[in-house]
C-alpha cells in the first residue's frame, strides 16, 4: 500500500467539474444584506470629509461605515501601514490618507446589491489632493513627497551583502558583463475575484467565508483591527479559485468581518455578502513587483564567474504588504545559483503611489532569475563558452558558499538538474564541455524571409518555506476512529486548497503515514475553528511543512492508537531546521531550510516584421525530491511555464500617474490556450531532500523562475539583439530589432 | 449591472420596425447582444425598450441573388463561418470571423451587430469593404442600399437613422482571376481586439491587377480603404516592387492613434506590412506567376 508517487485523482475533481463545488461568491444565507466599497479612485489624498448622510437616508440602507468604525484601523503581513478605511476620526495619524486608487474609504451594507451600489454613489467625500509620487528613483530622493510621513524616508527597506572584495576581483576579471534590466508588473488574474460572506456562528464569533492563503493569519489581522481575542474570530476557506500570492494580503477579509460585526453591534444580525467585479479585484488587490536592477558581473576566460555587483530597486506601491519578504528573496535570488566570490548587493523597497505590490509565484525569485540568467548568458556569449558548459562551471555544489556566505541545505542538485534538461534539449558532452550543435538541428533553421527561430537556457533555484529568520511551523491534527482495527482517519488541517491540489496530497501523506487505505482518511480543512495553524499556501511550503506535520501527527496517533486509546489523537506541530535575518552589514545569514533547483530550454520563433513571437516548445526540468502525485507535479510545472509564459511576452498592466489603464481582462490580456506554448515538456527530476517528507521538496513556483530569461535568451539567439526588458510584446520587439539595426 | 428596461419580442420585421419608428431614439434593437448588454453594463447606453430582432426570419438566411450574394443581417460569425457559399465566393470574410473573437462569442455575434456597433476595429468590416459589399438599410418607409463605404462615418457613428435596421449585406460573386487575403494582428491569438487588420481583394488578368481593394481596420476612427494604394495597383503588373509601393501608400493612408494596444506608430508600420504581405498571397490566388 503505497500512495506517495501515485498520480491518484484530486479529490475535488468531480465536483469542481460538475460545477458543484462551492466558491466564496456562491454562498447564500437566508436574510442576507450586501455590501459596497467605496474606493479612493484617486491615487494620493487627505480625505478632508465625508458625508453619508444622503446615502443613509436611501431606503434599503442598513448601514455606512468609515475609518472612525474601525477600533484599530491599521493591517499589514509585515508592518502594520495601512488603514482598514482611510478616512478622518481614525485611531492612527495619517490614517485620513489615500494612497492609492484602490484605497478603500467606505463600506456601505443594504438590502440588495444595486441599493447598495447607489448609496455608495450617494457617499461625498472631499479629498484634497497630494503630489502623486509613480517613479522609484523619484520617490527614493524626495524627502518632501512622503508617502507615510511618520517613517520619514519613502525607502521602507534596504539590505546589502558584502562578500569578498568586488573591486579587486573586478580588475582580475577578463570580461566584465554590465546590464541594466527592468521587470513589469504583473496582475494575479486569478478566475475567482474576492467575495466572501461574514455572519455570526452559532458560537458568537465573527465568522468570514472567504478566499485567502493562510487562514489563521487572515484572522489574526482580523482580531488585531477589531480589536478582539482572536478566539471571537473565524475564518473558513471553501474553494478557492487561484491565488498564486493575491491572497496573500488582506482584500475583503476584514472589512467583511468589521461590517458583519458592527452590524451585530447595533442589534442587525444579518449575513454580509460581498463579490467584487473583476474591475474592483484589479483594483483591489496587490501586483507583482516591478524591479530596476543594476548588474555588473565578471569573470575569468576560464569562465568563472569571479565577481558581482548589483543593485535592486523595487516599487513597493502605496503600501508594504511584503515587499520586505519579496525584496529578501530578490537580493539572495540576484546572483543566481552559483557560487560567487566576490558579491556586493544593495536592494531597496520603495513606496510610490501606484497599486500595492506583494507576493506573486516566485516571490522575488523571477525578477532577481532575470537579472542572474541575463548575466550569465551575456557573459558566456562574451566568453565564447557555451552557456550550459558556463553554468556548470558555476553552479552551487554542496558545500558552496551562498552570496550570504553560508552554505545550502544538503540536498544541492542544481547541477545534475541542469545536465539533465540541457541533454534533453540536445545539449552534448564532449571533451571539450557542453555543447550545443545547432547544425544538428534543422528545426531551429527554419528561416522564411520574415521569421527566425533561436534556443535558450536558464536555471534557477528557488527556497522552501519562510525565510530569513520569519516564524516558521505547520501543524496537523489526526484523529483514529475505530475499535479493532482503524475504520476512519481525520486529517484536520487548514492549509488552503487554492487548485494546486494540495488536500489531495495531504490525504495521499497521511494515508502512506498511517498505513490505511487513502478511503478511510477524511479531511477537514481550512477552519480556524477545527484547525491548529498551518502557516500559508504560499514560498512553495505546503507539501513540505505538512507533510512532515502529518507524519509527526500520525507517529503519535498511531502510538496511542496502539496504546488502546480511542479515539486515538495526534497533534504534531512541525518546526525546520531555523533560519537567520540578513545581517545589516555583510547579509550574512542562512536564508532557508530548503530549496528546489529548476532548469528550462525555450525554443521559439519570432517574425522580425511584425515583433510577433511564438513559443515553440518548452523544456522544464524540476528537482521536486519526491513527486508525491506526479500528475499535480506536471499541473504545477505546466501551469507555471504558461503563467510566465503570459508574464514574458504578453501581460502588460499599465499605469499611469497612479492611474490603471486596464482595468479589466478585456485589455489586460493573460495568455489564451491558443497562445500558451506548442508544446512542455516536464521533466520530473526526483533527487530527495534529506529533510523533507518522504524526500519531496517544494515545486509550486520553481517552474516559473527561469522562463523569462530563457525566452529572452532564445530571442537573441534568434535575432542576435539582448532585450533587458519585457513584456516582449510585438511592439516592443519589433523596435527593438529596429534599433539594433539603427 | 443591467439598467432596467422593456423587452419586446416582435414576431416579424414589420413589428419591429413599428416598434422602432415609434419610439426611437429610445427603442434600440438588440441582436447577439455582445455589444449592447456590455454597453448597457457600462452605462454607455441606456435604452428604455429594447426590441429583439435575433430571430427575425427576415434577418436570416444565405443566398445567391441575381448575380449576388445576399446575406441576412441577422446572420451570426458562426454561421458565416461554416457556410459553403462564403467559403466559395468570399474566402476573404470567412478568414475574418475564423479570427473573430471566441467560438462562444461567435455564435452569438451577428454581422448585423458589428457593423451598426461602428467601431474601428469591427473585423467583418475590412473585408466587406473590400468586397465592395452594398448594405440594406429597412425602415418603415422602405429599404435603401448604400455601399458600404459610405455607411461607416466616425467611431460609433454610422449612416443608419435609429428607425432603421440592417437587414442584408450583398456583395458581387467574384470573377475570375480574383484572388484575397486577410490578417488580423492581435495582442494575442484569440479573443483579443485587433491591433491592425487588413483585407485584400485583387482581380487580375495575366498578372496585370485590373481592380483593388485594401481595406484597413483600427488604424483610423472607422474602417477605411487605401483608396490611393488601389488606385496605383490598378492596371499594374503584380509583383515585388509593386506591392511595397502599394504598402507603402497604404500607410500613408492610416490616420491610428496610440492605446494601450499599440503605438500609433506600431500601427502604421503594421499597416504596411501585412498589407505587402496580403497583396502576395492574394496575388498568388489569382492563379499568375512572376
Ligand atoms: C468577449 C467579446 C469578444 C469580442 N471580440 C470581437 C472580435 O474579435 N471582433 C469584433 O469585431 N468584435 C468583437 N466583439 C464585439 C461584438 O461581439 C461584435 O461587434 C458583434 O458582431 C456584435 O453583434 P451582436 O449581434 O452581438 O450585436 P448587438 O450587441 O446585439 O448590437 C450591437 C449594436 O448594433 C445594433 N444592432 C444590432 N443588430 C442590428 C441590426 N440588424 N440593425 C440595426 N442595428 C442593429 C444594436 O442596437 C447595438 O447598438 C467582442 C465582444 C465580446 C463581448
Amino acid at each position: 500500500m503505497s500512495y506517495v508517487g501515485k498520480s491518484i485523482t484530486r479529490i475535488d475533481a468531480e465536483a469542481k467539474v460538475k460545477g458543484e463545488a462551492l466558491y466564496p461568491g456562491d454562498f447564500n444565507l437566508p436574510n442576507q444584506a450586501y455590501m459596497k466599497i467605496l474606493f479612493a479612485n484617486r491615487p494620493h489624498a487627505i480625505v478632508k470629509r465625508i458625508d453619508t448622510a444622503r446615502a443613509k437616508a436611501l431606503p434599503g440602507v442598513l448601514a455606512i461605515f468609515t475609518a472612525k468604525d474601525v477600533p484599530v484601523n491599521e493591517y499589514g503581513l509585515i508592518m502594520p501601514d495601512q488603514p482598514v478605511l482611510c478616512g478622518p476620526g481614525s485611531s492612527k495619524p495619517y490614517a485620513d490618507r489615500v494612497r492609492f486608487i484602490g484605497d478603500q474609504v467606505a463600506l456601505v451594507i443594504a438590502e440588495n446589491e444595486e441599493i447598495a451600489a447607489q448609496a455608495r454613489d450617494l457617499i461625498e467625500v472631499e479629498y484634497e489632493d497630494l503630489p502623486v509620487l509613480t517613479d522609484v528613483h523619484q520617490a527614493m530622493e524626495s524627502t518632501e513627497n512622503l508617502l507615510h510621513p511618520d517613517r520619514g524616508s519613502n525607502v521602507f527597506c534596504h539590505y546589502r551583502i558584502r562578500k569578498g572584495d568586488t573591486e579587486a576581483a573586478f580588475s582580475q576579471a577578463d570580461v566584465i558583463v554590465e546590464g541594466e534590466y527592468h521587470t513589469p508588473v504583473q496582475e494575479h488574474a486569478y478566475l475567482q475575484p474576492e467575495a466572501g460572506i461574514g455572519y455570526i456562528d452559532e458560537e458568537g464569533r465573527v465568522t468570514i467565508v472567504v478566499a485567502g492563503q493562510w487562514t489563521h493569519e487572515d484572522r489574526k489581522q482580523i482580531a488585531h483591527a477589531l480589536n478582539l481575542p482572536e478566539e471571537q474570530v473565524r475564518v473558513i476557506y471553501p474553494a478557492i479559485g487561484g491565488a498564486f500570492g493575491g491572497r496573500e494580503d488582506m482584500s475583503i477579509q476584514i472589512v467583511l468581518a468589521l461590517a458583519t460585526w458592527r452590524l451585530s453591534q447595533q442589534g442587525i444580525n444579518r449575513p454580509v455578502k460581498i463579490i467584487w467585479s473583476r474591475e474592483e479585484s484589479i483594483i483591489g488587490h496587490h501586483k507583482r513587483h516591478p524591479y530596476h536592477i543594476y548588474a555588473r558581473w565578471g569573470a575569468t576566460k576560464e569562465g568563472k564567474v569571479i565577481a558581482a555587483e548589483v543593485k535592486l530597486i523595487a516599487d513597493g506601491g502605496a503600501y508594504a504588504y511584503t515587499s520586505t519578504k519579496v525584496l529578501g528573496n530578490a537580493t539572495l535570488m540576484c546572483t543566481g545559483p552559483y557560487e560567487i566570490p566576490n558579491v556586493k548587493v544593495d536592494s531597496y523597497a520603495v513606496y510610490t503611489n501606484s497599486i500595492p505590490n506583494g507576493a506573486f509565484r516566485g516571490f522575488g525569485g523571477p525578477q532577481g532569475a532575470f537579472a542572474a540568467e541575463m548575466q550569465m548568458n551575456k557573459l558566456a556569449e562574451r566568453l565564447g563558452m557555451d552557456p550550459v558548459e558556463l553554468r556548470l562551471r558555476n553552479v552551487l555544489r554542496e558545500g558552496s558558499l551562498l552570496s550570504v556566505g553560508t552554505p545550502l541545505p544538503k540536498g544541492v542538485s542544481i547541477a545534475q538538474v541542469v545536465e539533465n534538461c540541457a541533454k534533453r534539449a540536445g545539449w552534448k558532452q564532449t571533451s571539450n564541455g557542453w555543447e550545443f550543435d545547432r547544425e544538428k538541428h534543422p528545426s531551429l533553421k527554419l528561416q522564411k524571409s520574415n521569421l527566425r527561430r533561436g534556443i535558450g537556457f536558464a536555471c534557477s533555484f528557488k527556497n522552501v518555506g519562510f525565510s530569513f529568520g520569519a516564524p516558521e511551523q505547520c501543524q496537523a491534527t489526526i484523529e483514529l476512529r475505530g475499535k479493532g482495527e482503524i475504520e476512519e482517519a481525520v486529517l484536520y488541517h487548514a492549509g488552503a486548497e487554492v487548485g494546486q491540489g494540495v488536500h489531495t496530497v495531504l490525504i495521499q501523506m497521511a494515508a502512506e503515514a498511517l498505513g490505511v487505505p487513502i478511503e478511510k482518511v477524511r479531511l477537514i480543512a481550512s477552519d480556524t475553528a477545527t484547525s491548529g495553524d498551518s502557516g500559508s499556501v504560499s514560498a512553495s511550503r505546503m507539501t513540505f511543512m505538512a507533510g512532515n506535520a502529518i507524519r509527526g501527527a500520525a507517529k503519535l496517533a498511531l502510538e496511542r492508537w496502539r496504546n488502546e486509546e480511542r479515539p486515538a489523537v495526534g497533534h504534531y506541530q512541525y518546526r525546520p531546521p531555523r533560519t537567520t535575518p540578513y545581517d545589516p552589514e555583510t547579509g550574512k545569514s542562512e536564508p532557508n531550510f530548503a530549496y528546489g533547483y529548476v532548469a528550462e530550454a525555450v525554443e521559439l520563433e519570432v517574425d522580425i516584421e511584425t515583433g510577433q513571437i511564438r513559443l515553440l516548445n518548452v523544456i522544464c526540468a524540476d528537482d521536486v525530491g519526491q513527486a508525491v502525485n506526479p500528475q499535480l507535479v506536471q499541473g504545477q510545472i505546466e501551469g507555471a511555464v504558461v503563467q510566465a509564459a503570459g508574464y514574458a511576452i504578453l501581460e502588460n498592466f499599465v499605469q499611469q500617474n497612479g492611474e490603471v489603464l486596464t482595468r479589466g481582462l478585456s485589455t489586460y490580456l493573460i495568455p489564451t490556450v491558443l497562445d500558451i506554448p506548442d508544446r512542455v515538456e516536464s521533466l520530473i527530476l526526483e533527487y530527495p531532500d534529506p529533510i523533507g517528507p518522504f524526500g519531496a521538496r517544494g515545486m509550486g513556483e520553481m517552474p516559473y523562475l527561469p522562463l523569462v530569461p530563457a525566452v529572452a535568451s532564445a530571442l537573441h539567439d534568434a535575432t542576435g539583439v539582448w532585450f533587458n526588458e519585457f513584456p516582449l510584446t510585438p511592439e516592443r520587439v519589433l523596435f527593438g530589432l529596429t534599433k539594433s539595426e539603427e | 449591472m443591467l439598467p432596467e428596461f422593456d423587452l419586446v419580442m416582435p414576431r416579424s420585421l414589420n413589428e419591429a420596425l413599428q416598434v422602432l419608428a415609434a419610439g426611437s431614439p429610445e427603442v434600440l434593437p438588440i441582436a447577439g447582444g455582445t455589444n449592447l448588454t456590455v454597453d448597457m453594463r457600462s452605462g454607455r447606453y441606456e435604452p428604455k425598450v429594447v426590441v429583439d430582432i435575433e430571430k427575425l426570419p427576415e434577418l436570416k438566411g444565405i443566398r445567391r441573388e441575381n448575380g449576388q450574394i445576399c446575406v441576412g443581417g441577422g446572420v451570426t460569425i458562426a454561421e458565416l463561418l461554416k457556410d459553403g457559399l462564403v467559403a466559395e465566393t468570399a474566402p476573404v470574410l470567412k478568414s475574418a470571423c475564423a479570427l473573430f473573437a471566441n467560438p462562444l462569442i461567435r455564435n452569438r455575434a451577428t454581422v448585423g451587430g458589428n457593423l451598426v456597433d461602428g467601431s474601428p476595429a469591427a473585423d467583418t468590416a475590412p473585408s466587406l469593404l473590400a468586397l465592395d459589399a452594398e448594405i440594406e438599410l429597412t425602415s418603415q418607409d422602405g429599404k435603401r442600399r448604400l455601399p458600404l463605404d459610405e455607411f461607416f462615418i466616425h467611431v460609433r457613428k454610422t449612416a443608419r437613422q435609429p428607425n432603421e435596421l440592417v437587414t442584408a449585406l450583398r456583395w458581387a460573386l467574384p470573377k475570375p482571376g480574383t484572388g484575397s487575403a486577410f490578417y488580423k494582428l492581435g495582442l494575442r491569438k484569440a479573443d483579443a481586439i485587433s491591433v491592425v487588420s487588413v483585407a485584400v481583394v485583387l482581380e487580375a488578368e495575366k498578372g496585370v491587377c485590373r481592380k483593388a481593394r485594401i481595406a484597413l481596420g483600427s488604424v483610423a476612427p472607422r474602417p477605411v480603404r487605401a483608396k490611393n494604394a488601389e488606385e496605383f495597383l490598378t492596371g499594374k503588373l503584380l509583383k515585388k516592387e509593386v506591392f511595397e509601393e502599394a504598402a507603402a501608400l497604404t500607410a500613408q493612408a492610416v490616420s491610428p492613434i496610440s492605446d494601450v494596444r499599440a503605438s500609433a506608430e506600431y500601427r502604421r508600420r503594421m499597416s504596411a506590412v501585412l498589407t505587402r504581405r496580403m497583396l502576395e498571397q492574394a496575388a498568388e490566388q489569382t492563379g499568375w506567376k512572376e
